[in-house]
């Protein structure tokens, strides 16, 4: 398996004078990718330009090698595609002939396409319901199925865009079961693309926060959170003033969070708030660490977007 | 609704997944994969196309009923009381057969044909013309209205280009074309010179090969206006219901204006079902024709209606048909 599956230079759309994409230079590393950012910030145009469905403005990108402008077809042949749209499918027919039929349009054969085809649907858990009409299908079954037709020409690249849209708890629990199993247990590079910050973090390692058509952060979660805001929560029965400046004056990072002061993590944190507390004659009435998530870098990143960024 | 199998998560390992170690088949098996897929599945969805299609057929039981029955009749001509040769009589039937498949009321005859009359009055022609018509838009208004109301467009040019989809669209049209017209004609062709006996194939091969090209260019043009017609909408029954119109009423309009005597000049190319009908005549190498047996268009002295009007009529509905589809894909569906 290569190290980088997606790599993009300048990746630009446009529609018309609206900014779809600007200039996205990206290396896309195998494994788990989640792709984040708030509704319109970009994440389907972006997905939608790597499958050759849009044109690129202009910039290039490269999946699995194989350039999008002129070898697209072996990129569709390698990518498995769950779109955002809340498709009703053909409601007529099966999900087993609609999933079949996905799958020679994926250059399969007749009778391997049929074989695949179950296979998919059993895999994802519709193996009982595959000859039912998919016009009787729920939300989360129909969900099911996209995943099944991304599923059933044995991709090396799973996009899914916002798979859990529209889901119910247990819905969403499955399905993104399912996506971190085609990581771990197949070996499948999936990208998810969401404004749901959970979904993310919990079945992908690696992040890229894209907002207003540009990617504003990327990195391996953990170390993305970790270099955000790890902070040490302090609350003192009196003097939270004095004891918010005698932690300035010793060069920490401070802040104001309700009742509570927040001190950035550093290797000493603890010892040193006790000794200022204890300096200046404050009671620590509550002391513990707090870890950042995804959703803290992703309103620090906001609230830094304020300021232009690049 | 049943879901109790799904709610739970235990399926997950249940089935491992089997990587694709096969050989995946070129973009031509595609394309002949998705135009099949969705011919098939209008052919499954609806009930109303299976009665049509089977109601068509029997129409042709019931004719060759006819045909055979009144054969030796058939071979004097009415009118004259001169002797009809097979092939004469062979050519005149199938021609007129083909002919009715895009008229409602037979509007036009060959000037000074030795056609005995059988034809025109025989329960095909102006007959299942209509019913032909109903089928066509009932296949073909689906075909991509479907898919923007469905949304499945976004899968579909996932796995495939754009023009691919487009040629899909068309290739499964065009299959309904050959199961519902040209085959049952070609077989009509046989059973004909079965019928009628003492027929000399060579001689008859051109009314053949016009039979086969002739209900092709039908199956051409009314895809290419169907198709248009279902990708300007996202509603079935509107794209439908506006073909329909399109050629129905512009077909009415030129047969009433021939009824009431008035000049048939021009307008006549608006009629994409009387320009398809006439450019039968053409490609037989008729000049003049009749309308309804009163008035003659000679369509090669230079005044009025020519024969390279009629045919570059035809051509610019189907190019124009064929370029909104692709405009509409490309352009409005791109988005």
């Amino acid at each position: 398996m290569e190290a980088e599956t997606i790599i993009t230079e300048s990746l630009t759309k446009f529609y018309g004078k609206i900014r779809g994409i600007e200039d996205i230079t990206v290396r896309i590393p195998s494994g788990g990718v989640g792709f984040l950012g708030p509704n319109g910030a970009g994440k389907t145009t972006f997905i939608r330009t790597l499958l050759g469905i849009i044109r690129p403005t202009r910039g290039r990108a490269q999946v699995l090698g194989y350039d999008i402008r002129h070898e697209i077809n072996q990129v569709r042949d390698r990518i498995g595609y769950i779109p955002e749209f809340n498709t009703s499918f053909i409601p007529d027919t099966t999900a087993m002939k609609f999933v079949a039929f996905c799958a020679r349009m994926n250059g399969l054969s007749y009778a391997e396409s049929k074989q695949r085809a179950s296979d998919s649907l059993f895999y994802v858990g519709l193996g009982e319901e595959r000859y039912r009409k998919l016009a009787t299908f729920s939300l989360g079954m129909k969900q099911k199925v996209k995943l099944a037709v991304a599923l059933v020409h044995d991709p090396e690249i799973i996009i899914c865009d916002e798979p859990t849209n529209g889901l119910d708890p247990t819905g969403r629990v499955q399905m993104l079961e399912l996506i971190r199993s085609l990581q771990t247990d197949e070996g499948k590079n999936v990208i998810l693309s969401s404004h749901l910050l959970r979904d993310v973090e919990q079945t992908t390692d690696y992040a890229m926060v894209i907002s207003e058509g540009k990617i504003r952060a990327e990195g391996n979660i953990k170390e993305l959170t970790a270099n955000r805001r790890s902070t040490v929560s302090v609350k003192v029965k009196t003097k939270t003033e004095e004891l918010l400046h005698a932690l300035e004056k010793r060069g920490m990072e401070v802040w104001i969070e309700g009742a509570f002061i927040e001190v950035k993590t550093n290797p000493d944190v603890e010892k040193e708030i006790f000794k200022t507390a204890f300096q200046i004659g404050a009671d620590i009435r509550y002391i513990g660490s707090r870890s950042s998530t995804l959703e803290d870098v992703f309103v620090s990143l906001f609230k830094e977007q304020e300021a232009p960024i690049q | 609704m049943r879901e109790s199998n799904t709610n739970s998560t235990a399926y997950v390992r249940k089935f491992s997944f089997r990587p694709f170690e096969g050989f995946r088949r070129g973009r031509v098996y595609r394309l002949a994969a998705v135009s099949w897929y969705w011919w098939i599945h209008q052919w499954e969805r609806s009930r109303a196309i299976k009665i049509l299609i089977g109601f068509l057929l029997f129409t042709f039981v019931l004719m060759n009923m006819f045909i055979l029955t009144f054969r030796d009749l058939m071979l004097i001509n009415p009118y004259t009381g001169e002797a009809i040769s097979p092939n004469q009589l062979l050519e005149d039937t199938i021609l007129q057969m083909i002919r009715g498949i895009v008229s409602f009321g037979m509007t036009f005859t060959a000037s000074g044909d030795t056609s005995n009359g059988f034809s025109e009055a025989s329960f095909n022609v102006g007959g299942t013309s209509i019913f032909i018509l109903i089928l066509v838009v009932l296949v073909g208004s689906g075909l991509i209205s479907d898919d923007i109301s469905n949304q499945t467009t976004e899968i579909y040019y996932s796995k495939l280009e754009r023009h691919e989809y487009i040629l899909g669209k068309f290739g499964a049209f065009f299959i309904f074309g050959n199961i519902v017209l040209t085959l049952p004609y070609v077989f009509e062709f046989f059973l004909l010179v079965i019928g009628i006996g003492e027929i000399d194939l060579i001689t008859a091969l051109p009314v053949f090969v016009h039979t086969i090209v002739f209900t092709e260019l039908i199956t051409v043009t009314y895809s290419s206006i169907v198709l248009a017609f279902s990708s300007i909408t996202r509603r079935r029954l509107y794209a439908g219901l506006s073909a329909f119109m399109f050629l129905f009423v512009a077909n009415m309009i030129v047969t009433s204006l021939a009824f009431t005597g008035g000049e048939v000049g021009l307008e006549i190319l608006f009629d994409v079902l009387t320009v398809l009908l006439l450019s039968s005549y053409i490609l037989t190498g008729t000049t003049t024709v009749r309308l309804q047996g009163f008035y003659e268009v000679n369509l090669t002295d230079g005044v009025g209606l020519e024969s390279w009007m009629i045919l570059g009529a035809l051509g610019f509905y189907i190019l124009i048909g064929f370029l909104i589809v692709v405009v509409q894909v490309y352009w409005r569906h791109g988005k």
